[in-house]
């Protein structure tokens, strides 16, 4: 192998993101106006626009990436993935009609057939960007069963929702190892050695951050149930000792199922209808005999019940605070183990991104949106002032209603787009630019003089993941 | 950063004549068949570009229509073989890539499908836009003209068993938002034993509307445990009656006219129609809207839009059928009349059955011009009316 040519060292660096954030935004803006006004068919161009930016910035030893893929062959695979998905939808649709087994099957066969199909997709629109991506005038390619992959990715996630997400590592693990596989620059097999394990322990203190809490406030209150149930059996026999002659049955009993022959306190206030709750009338009919002992008695459980729902919406805020907090951290630590453990043959990454990198994306992402967030809101205010203006207070008349919705409307598009963009232009650009610049490649000797292999895939994995909104980019 | 486009190079590190363009240049070449990198010089002919190794061995000969602009870093011209057909998607992918901006400059000129100034693209981008927007306007004009058409001609056109079992369908959802205690079969009113003689009146009633109407496919009706005076009708001829339309109705006629007002619903299929739609316009909009504003809340919006303005002539053309109906069945159809301006008086808070049915001036006036009283015979006994009227009490 001759090292001709190339420019970076073997050890560290070699990589360089050439694009300036003003040109990214300048894209798309653009692609957003242009989606509002095509109900969103432009999004294959916007979308072709935004990877040829990234792409073509993101220089590898001295050679930028390309992407060859267009528009046009997007919009062909959406095309093909609703003629697969409408005999589909239609099935469903026909099946749910039916009042049978099969009418109450179909919303969990759609889910899990369209889950599958999901999976399928994305596979294959890996496939598809894989073999849209040129370097040094060869193109990447994949292989391997998009069904396997889909069949392992479901396996997998059911895995990782039964165990709370422990599993998660060793989903990523296992899927990434088996994408890496068949991934090929050329004739040049990838791998994917990052260690499950590995990243299970780096995340396993965000997971308890997230759980503890959680489990507190379970465990809290299923310990304040049982100390109800019993006390509330031990309390029995002395209450009845202290109600001499009142002759009613356990509370526990009055509370599951109060009938007007056993509780007295019905029979008293003559509506034996009013059987909703044990409880309170169980401290009505007290009243009239130990009104003190009783209604501290209760005021206490009260207390005690309170106090363990306050602490059940505590650790729930808590839990909550953390998984939002920690999720920058997640993603960056995610993303440097991802890219770490990538491989061609000799060719290492090796990923340092910094996490505070991300905290800063997604704090810019915030301050971007709260200010766009006012501006949405004078623009509103404005729009309900010409409204008013126009239709009077007629408000519930029929051109007052379809005006209504149609601002409405018209606000909803516009600050989704706007949001979609803030975050495109921040998070994701972010996420891209830090991600690469962050890399160390070493063993670049392996990338010169690889032979050409692979064609060109469609894109039906493109269409279907479009049409069956499974994200990626 | 320099401007490729311009003709003027930028401080060249040799530089040759200005006047004259560059005819030959360095150049990076990848052949397409390996990575391996080639620094090469390229020559400008007449009608081709030759690419030379530094041995001076020819690499390749492009001609200048053979050949287009790839995606590259802005100050790189990035060079490759266009693409004729399919086939020419798996050969080789050459790249040639230019970094001198004025040799740049120059392939720019010769080569026609290179453009570096944009123009080429945004003439392609024009042209997306513009037919994006045309195609646009037209699904709209089809949801709101397409659609409501095809459900209007489809919806007779729907066996009766299928009709029926998509009412059933709807209805497990309909009874689902009605009941909101889920209290069940206690939410029916006309089971209990105090209840059954006002279910019998009931069908006494709608025996005889069924009669005059011979609609041809059999009715349900259903009494429901709700204040609001309304009634519904769902595909396959499923009548919801509200306990509050029995409690405002002061005459068997006025009650005889709700119904038939609803019959109109069942006879001009007016539910599946409304299913039909709003699954089209899902399909419509929810399919080719991407995901980027969740194609859901535009296509509700879009419905309510719909709804407002259809619901109308629907509402106009069962209040005929209903007062038709009541002639021929020999009630007293200004008894519908003098329901509907009850109702219009006071709407029960959370329904928007008022906003959904035309102005109640114009829909009484239209009822009273169709009423003509004939062969009057009374619905119900005195006895039995006062038994529908307890219906719900048990």
């Amino acid at each position: 192998m001759s090292s001709e040519g190339v420019s970076g060292t073997e050890t560290g660096g070699g990589v360089r993101f050439l694009g300036v954030d003003r040109d990214y935004w300048r894209l798309l803006i653009r692609g957003a106006v242009l989606l509002a006004f095509t109900l969103g068919i432009y999004r294959f161009w916007l979308l072709t626009d935004i990877r040829r930016f990234l792409w073509s910035n993101s220089e590898v030893s001295g050679e930028a990436l390309e992407y060859s893929g267009t528009p046009q062959e997007l919009l062909i695979g959406f095309m093909m993935a609703i003629v697969i998905l409408v005999p589909i939808y239609t099935g469903f649709f026909l099946a749910a009609l039916d009042l049978g087994t099969l009418g109450q099957l179909s919303s969990g066969l759609a889910f899990v057939a369209l889950a599958v199909l999901g999976q399928y997709a994305i596979y294959r629109a890996r496939r598809y960007r894989l073999t849209r991506t040129v370097f040094r005038g060869l193109r990447f390619h994949q292989e391997g069963s998009a069904w396997l992959y889909a069949f392992w990715s479901i396996f997998w996630w059911t895995l990782t929702i039964l165990t709370l997400g422990l599993a998660y590592p060793f989903q990523l693990a296992s899927l990434e190892r088996y994408k890496m596989r068949k991934t090929y620059y050329g004739e040049l097999a990838g791998s994917f050695v990052g260690s499950g394990w590995r990243l299970f322990l780096r995340g396993l203190p965000m997971w308890l951050a997230l759980f503890v809490p959680l489990a507190l406030a379970v465990g809290v209150a299923v310990a304040e149930v049982d100390v109800h149930a019993i006390g509330a059996a031990m309390a029995a026999p002395r209450e009845g000792a202290s109600e001499s002659g009142q002759g009613g049955a356990p509370p526990t009993t009055q509370r599951q199922a109060p009938t007007p022959s056993t509780n007295p306190g019905s029979v008293d206030s003559g509506t034996p209808g009013r059987s909703g709750s044990g409880s309170s009338s169980q401290s009505n009919q007290n009243n009239q005999k130990d009104q003190n002992n009783q209604g501290t008695q209760k005021y206490q459980n009260l207390d005690q019940a309170g106090g363990v729902v306050a602490f059940a919406i505590l650790m729930g805020i808590v839990s909550v605070l953390a998984g939002v907090g920690m999720f920058p951290a997640f993603q960056a630590m995610v993303l440097r183990w991802q890219l770490s453990g990538v491989r061609f043959g000799e060719f290492a990454l090796l990923c340092k991104l910094r996490t505070r990198d991300i905290y800063k994306a997604y704090l810019r992402f915030l301050g971007t949106a709260l200010i766009f967030s006012v501006v949405i809101a004078m623009v509103g205010s404005t729009g309900a002032v010409i409204v008013k203006a126009i239709v009077g207070d007629n408000l519930s008349s029929g051109p007052g209603q379809i005006m209504i919705t149609g601002v409405l409307l018209v606000l909803y598009v516009i600050s989704m787009l706007g949001y979609s963009t803030i975050y495109r232009g921040t998070v994701e650009l972010a996420l891209w630019r830090k991600g690469f610049e962050s890399l160390q490649l070493s063993g670049l000797s392996a990338l010169e003089n690889v032979k050409a292999s692979g064609k060109p895939a469609s894109a039906l994995g493109e269409g279907l993941v479009d049409a069956l909104h499974v994200g990626g980019f | 950063m320099t401007d490729i486009t311009s003709s003027v190079p930028s401080v060249p590190p040799v530089p040759p004549p200005p006047a004259a363009p560059p005819s030959s240049g360095a150049g990076l070449y990848f052949d397409g068949r390996t990575s391996t990198r080639h620094e090469v010089t390229v020559t400008l002919g007449d009608g081709t570009m030759r690419i030379a190794g530094g041995d001076g061995a020819v690499l390749a000969e492009w001609g200048y229509n053979e050949i287009e602009a790839m995606a590259a870093p802005e100050k790189v011209l990035r060079i490759g073989r266009r693409h004729h057909n399919h086939h020419d998607l798996a050969a080789p992918l050459e790249r040639l890539e230019i970094l001198d901006s004025a040799f740049a400059a120059e392939i720019d000129r010769r080569a026609e499908y290179i453009d570096r100034t944009g123009a080429l693209a945004r003439h392609h981008r024009n042209a997306v836009v513009l037919w994006t927007v045309a195609a646009t306007a037209c699904l709209v004009l089809a949801a709101y003209f397409a659609i409501p058409a095809l459900a209007g001609r489809l919806a007779p056109l729907i066996p009766f068993p299928i009709e029926r079992r998509l009412g059933d369908t709807v209805n497990v959802q309909i009874l689902a938002t009605l009941d909101k205690n889920h209290s069940g079969e206690a939410f029916e009113c006309g089971h209990k034993l105090g209840e059954v003689p006002g279910r019998q009146a009931l069908d006494k009633i709608m025996q005889r509307l069924q009669d005059a109407a011979a609609l041809g496919f059999p009715l349900r009706t259903i009494v429901v445990r709700r204040k609001e005076a309304n009634a519904i009708t769902l595909p396959g001829g499923l009548i919801y009656i509200f306990q509050g339309a029995i409690d405002k109705a002061s005459t068997p006629d006025e009650l005889a006219g709700v119904i038939s007002h609803e019959m109109g619903h069942a006879a001009h299929h007016d539910g599946t129609k409304a299913v039909l739609q709003s699954g089209g316009l899902s399909f419509l909009f929810g399919m080719l809207l991407g995901d980027f504003v969740g194609g859901g809340a535009v296509v509700i919006s879009a419905k309510t839009i719909m709804q407002l303005t259809y619901s109308r002539e629907v509402e106009a053309a069962a209040d005929a059928y209903g007062a038709v109906l009541m002639n021929k069945a020999g009630g007293d159809a200004h008894g519908l009349a003098t329901f509907l301006a009850k109702i219009g008086g006071a709407t029960e808070p959370g329904m928007t059955i008022l906003l959904d049915h035309p102005l109640t001036n114009a829909r009484v006036a239209a009822v009273n011009k169709l009423a003509a009283p004939q062969d009057l015979r009374p619905f119900l006994t005195n006895q039995e009316w006062t038994a529908l009227k307890r219906m719900c009490s048990g």
